[in-house]
């Protein structure tokens, strides 16, 4: 039995209240939050709280009355799998649910230094405007380099040189890079100072081991494996979709998919910096790195469809609301995969080249927006919601083990 | 269910003819009270000639026995031994009197609460109590002598003291009933704290209009009459017929007036916070009257001298539910202070609204207006009894600084333009009226009624009923009830015509020589002195006396005497308490 009640030591100086934080959260999409009473009713019966996270109603306080440094530093707001449990159950109709979710695009938003992505959140129509012309301008710089390639088989990197996607994706990475590591060093030091956890409590003897365990609960037995997701925030037997529309099945395909494909690139890319094999050539479809970049392609496609599709026919108490940010960020996913696929396609069926080279410049495009564009919206949630987890479980660990200096 | 009767079908001529019935109380009475050996230790007295035990003295055919008894045994005095005379005295006053017996020849002894209940570790001392306690009921049943009630001729008219909103609404039911009212209002307007409201909740209807509808009302009645910049100066007489005295403003001639009953409508005083008390005395810090007057005043988007005000911070209970100070809510600020934000909401949404509680109480539909307020974007916090927040001027800003229990261990500093105290209801004050009608004040300083549930609206004052705030804090609607319930009990005293008052009052014997000892205890100004063939004696009004006592002791000549507790009663009684109980009765 958890108990709502915040344990840490009160800080030493009285903290003034931003009254403008509503309104903001307001514009990240927070409609209705106002109405809440602070009965408590979400936090009761929220399977993921427990002693050392209980949410969401203390983070509505954050937001209502305008304590912005506790909001952006609260792994709590991270913790959440958007089950809509506490929406479901409100009543007040404040739907905590939809605060979380607009919470974390404020957190997002917060912690990018750029502030692009909060003039993207706070305005959809254009993140959708900017989505598209970065693609374009991409697209439309790789078709510029482009050369005249082979008709009869498709020969992806005699189209476009294979060192402009290279480079222009390494650009994109250093760049994706440099920002996040702002950001992510921005919300650890705001979750660090809430925590009270510093350098050398992670670092000294007995920390050290509570750090590695907590990074190992939160990157892979959270981030990859899902536990809490698939344990916890399971709906009830009677409310269950078939094992095949799971939500934490359709997220993790659509995960372990992305990622199936990104060490797919990369050991493409890997085998032929060796000499082992040129990229962007017809391969058997058995070969290794193919296969894995097959079987992971049509988990991430058939993730995203799925996640769409629920999101559109509303099936579950998770996806009741929508904002433009869902929506752009699985159509972006949907349609690199979508392309990607089809690329792949090209190479093996008859006249592939009619339609493969044109796919191949979007899938490139497409692919580079989605990096690019990282940081500045739902994607950014990728990075830091395994440090937010992180924390989480160091606090776990800490209060386990009894290390935690306060309570 | 008697277990067994023991009657003595003959009795002589100076023995009384007396039933006695002992209850069991399903076991509450007879699990610890031998109640046989009670029926066999009164049996034998000779003013008995019925005693018998039973399950429950109350139940229908128990009273039907009884009943029975009564008319085939010719009893003249009634004893009940059961439980307290609070909860069954109506109920065998009724039997007696479908016996065709006097009421006042019954007597309730209480062996429940007095002997089982307290006595449940010793039976045989709760036992020989209950027998010395129906002695004693047995001897003043033996003395009691039928009585009437005492019947009075009312006055068919009322004063209604106070012209505010609770006043004038009772003074149209009363007309409305047929009844003759004269309305006094101290002030030189009629209205009172309503007429000074603009838009109220919970319907945004101004007190104004509200007022002036009502006023209009009185004026279409001929029988009522205003009389403002009036006061109520003296009260004689008894209920039903007060002579009362009024004096208007100076150079005007008193009126008197006689009514049958007063209706005390004099309101409340909002609470006026110290100087410093939650930086009241600071530019920018304002009482919630104060403020809902500036809302009302005008009607563009807030301004306080002069400059916008952009952000509020409404801190609750100013005054109210303070251990050692006013320690009652006032329950109407809570509501007055969501509907004046929603109202502010209205003008401008991005106005901030932080409201400092301690606990919100806008019940029944004034929830819907909480609700309202926290949609519209009023924030509440919640702070700790014992943590009030601090409320200072720092430079050019007003800071609020509290701990909001809802949320976290910090200090919050929250800066606004206007800050405003959320004062609640005191009693108004009313001293000289108070004690000319001697109306009893609660703790709180507010007029108290007989029974919060059952006698709402009356006093221990026969006749003065009370109605609106003057009895405590209310909303407008709950005045008006007030008001008309103090008119419909009006109403049930005035319409017969007469009036029935207990007979259960002093009365004087031959063997006074007026010294006047008992007119100067008398609290209800019922002894007066008169002259009987030349001899001064004192008089006691029957309508005016309660019976409470107080003069007899002080009588030197033991002339005053109580009925239905006269002092051979008295003195009976101690005797059948003090006599020894026989032992075979105990261990029978």
């Amino acid at each position: 039995m958890s108990v709502d009640v915040d344990t840490r030591p009160a800080t030493a100086v009285p903290v003034r209240l931003q009254p403008g934080l509503a309104a903001d959260l307001r514009a990240f999409g927070a409609r209705d939050f106002a109405a809440c009473f602070s009965c408590g009713t979400c936090t009761a019966t929220c399977p993921l709280v427990d002693d050392d996270a209980t949410f969401p109603r203390r983070l509505l306080r954050y937001g209502l009355l305008g304590l912005r440094e506790d909001l952006l530093g609260s792994k709590e707001l991270w913790t959440c799998y958007h089950c809509g449990l506490c929406t479901e159950s409100c009543p007040q109709g404040a739907d905590p649910a939809g605060f979380m979710a607009a919470a974390r695009r404020y957190a997002i938003a917060g912690y990018d230094v750029t502030g692009l992505a909060g003039a993207l959140y706070r305005r959809p129509r254009r993140a959708i405007a900017l989505a598209v012309l970065v693609a374009l301008v991409l697209g439309g710089a790789m078709l510029g380099v482009a050369r005249t390639a082979p008709s009869r088989q498709v020969a992806l990197f005699r189209f476009v040189p294979e060192s402009t996607v290279h480079w222009t994706g390494v650009a994109a990475m250093v760049l994706v890079a440099a920002v996040m590591v702002v950001g992510v060093v921005s919300m650890v030091r705001g979750l660090a100072r809430r925590e009270g956890v510093t350098w050398k409590t992670l670092t000294a003897a007995p920390g050290r081991a509570l750090a590695w365990s907590a990074a190992w609960s939160a990157v892979v037995s959270e981030s990859l494996a899902f536990r809490r997701y698939r344990d916890d925030c399971a709906e009830e037997e009677s409310a269950r979709a078939p094992w095949w529309r799971r939500r934490w099945l359709v997220h993790g395909l659509t995960m372990w998919g992305f990622t199936g494909l990104l060490v797919a690139t990369m050991a493409d890319y890997g085998l032929s910096l060796v000499g082992l094999r040129a990229t962007g050539t017809p391969e058997p479809v058995w070969y290794p790195v193919r296969l894995l970049g097959t079987l992971a392609g049509l988990a991430f496609l058939y993730g995203v469809s799925v996640l769409a599709l629920n999101r559109l026919r509303r099936v579950e108490r998770s996806v009741k609301t929508s904002e433009v940010a869902d929506w752009l960020f699985l159509a972006v996913l949907w349609l690199v995969g979508l392309t990607g696929l089809v690329t792949e396609l090209s190479l093996y069926v008859p006249g592939g080249a009619t339609f493969g080279y044109g796919v191949f410049i979007a899938h490139v495009a497409l692919a580079l927006d989605l990096l690019v564009l990282l940081p500045f919206g739902k994607f950014a949630h990728v990075v830091y919601r395994p440090v937010a987890l992180f924390f989480h479980a160091l606090a776990r660990a800490r209060s386990v083990s009894g290390e935690r200096t306060y309570d | 269910m008697p277990d067994e009767e023991l009657t003595t079908p003959t009795s002589d001529a100076e023995h009384r003819r007396i039933g006695v019935y002992i209850c069991h109380c399903g076991g509450n009475i007879s699990d610890f009270v031998d109640v046989a050996a009670v029926r066999d230790a009164v049996a034998t007295d000779p003013n008995v000639v019925h005693a018998e035990t039973t399950l429950f003295a109350c139940s229908d055919a128990t009273q039907h026995d009884m009943v029975e008894r009564i008319q085939r045994d010719g009893l003249d005095g009634l004893v009940v031994a059961s439980c307290s005379p609070k909860l069954h005295v109506p109920t065998f006053r009724a039997v007696s009197r479908r016996a065709g017996l006097n009421q006042f020849q019954y007597t309730q002894v209480n062996i429940r609460e007095q002997c089982s209940w307290v006595h449940s570790d010793d039976r045989p001392g709760a036992t020989a109590k209950a027998a010395g306690l129906v002695r004693a009921g047995i001897g003043h049943a033996s003395l009691s002598v039928p009585l009437e009630p005492v019947t009075v001729d009312t006055v068919p008219s009322a004063l209604v003291v106070g012209g505010g909103v609770a006043g004038l609404r009772a003074a149209v039911g009363l007309a409305d009933l047929g009844l003759g009212v004269t309305l006094i209002e101290r002030t030189d307007h009629l209205g009172g704290a309503v007429g000074g409201l603009g838009a109220m909740f919970p319907s945004n209807q101004s007190g104004r209009e509200l007022i002036a509808q009502l006023v209009a009302e009185v004026a279409d009645r001929p029988s009522i009459r205003v009389l403002l910049e009036t006061e109520l100066v003296a009260k004689s007489g008894s209920f039903g017929n007060y002579e009362v005295r009024l004096e208007g403003p100076p150079g005007t001639e008193p009126v008197t007036a006689t009514v049958g009953v007063l209706v005390i409508a004099t309101g409340f005083a909002s609470y006026e916070p110290a100087l410093g008390e939650f930086g009241y005395g600071i530019e920018g810090v304002v009482t919630l009257p104060e403020f809902t007057a500036m809302v009302d005043a005008s009607p563009g988007p807030l301004q306080y001298r002069g400059r916008p005000v952009g952000s509020i911070a409404y801190v609750y209970c100013v005054g109210s539910r303070q251990p050692g100070g006013n320690e009652y809510c006032s329950k109407y600020c809570c509501t007055a202070t969501a509907h004046v934000a929603v109202q502010v909401a209205a003008r401008d949404d991005r106005v901030t609204q932080y409201h400092l509680y301690r606990d919100v109480r806008t019940y029944g539909v004034y929830e819907l207006l909480y609700e309202e307020a926290r949609k519209r974007g009023s924030v509440y916090l919640k702070y700790a009894d014992d943590a009030p927040p601090d409320v200072a001027r720092r430079g050019d800003q007003l800071v609020v600084t509290a701990r909001d229990t809802l949320t976290g261990p910090d200090e919050l500093e929250i800066p606004v333009d206007l800050v405003v105290l959320v004062t609640g209801m005191v009693a108004a004050p009313n001293h000289d009226l108070t004690s000319l009608l001697k109306l009893p004040l609660g703790s709180d300083g507010f007029y108290n009624e007989i029974h919060p549930k059952l006698r709402p609206v009356e006093t221990v004052v026969d006749g003065v009923l009370i109605a609106g705030a003057s009895q405590g804090p209310k909303t407008v609607s709950e005045s008006v009830a007030s008001a008309l319930a103090a008119v419909a009990q009006s109403g049930a005293m005035l319409l017969k015509g007469q009036a029935e008052l207990n007979p259960l009052v002093a009365v004087v014997g031959t063997s006074c020589a007026w010294c006047g000892e008992c007119a100067s205890v008398c609290p209800y100004d019922a002894i007066s002195r008169v002259e009987v063939d030349g001899v001064a004696v004192a008089h006691i009004d029957p309508s005016a006396c309660k019976g409470c006592g107080g003069c007899a002791p002080y009588c030197p000549n033991e002339a005053i005497d109580l009925l239905g507790v006269t002092t051979a009663q008295v003195e009976l009684m101690i005797e059948g308490m003090v006599a020894p109980v026989h032992e075979e009765v105990l261990v029978s």
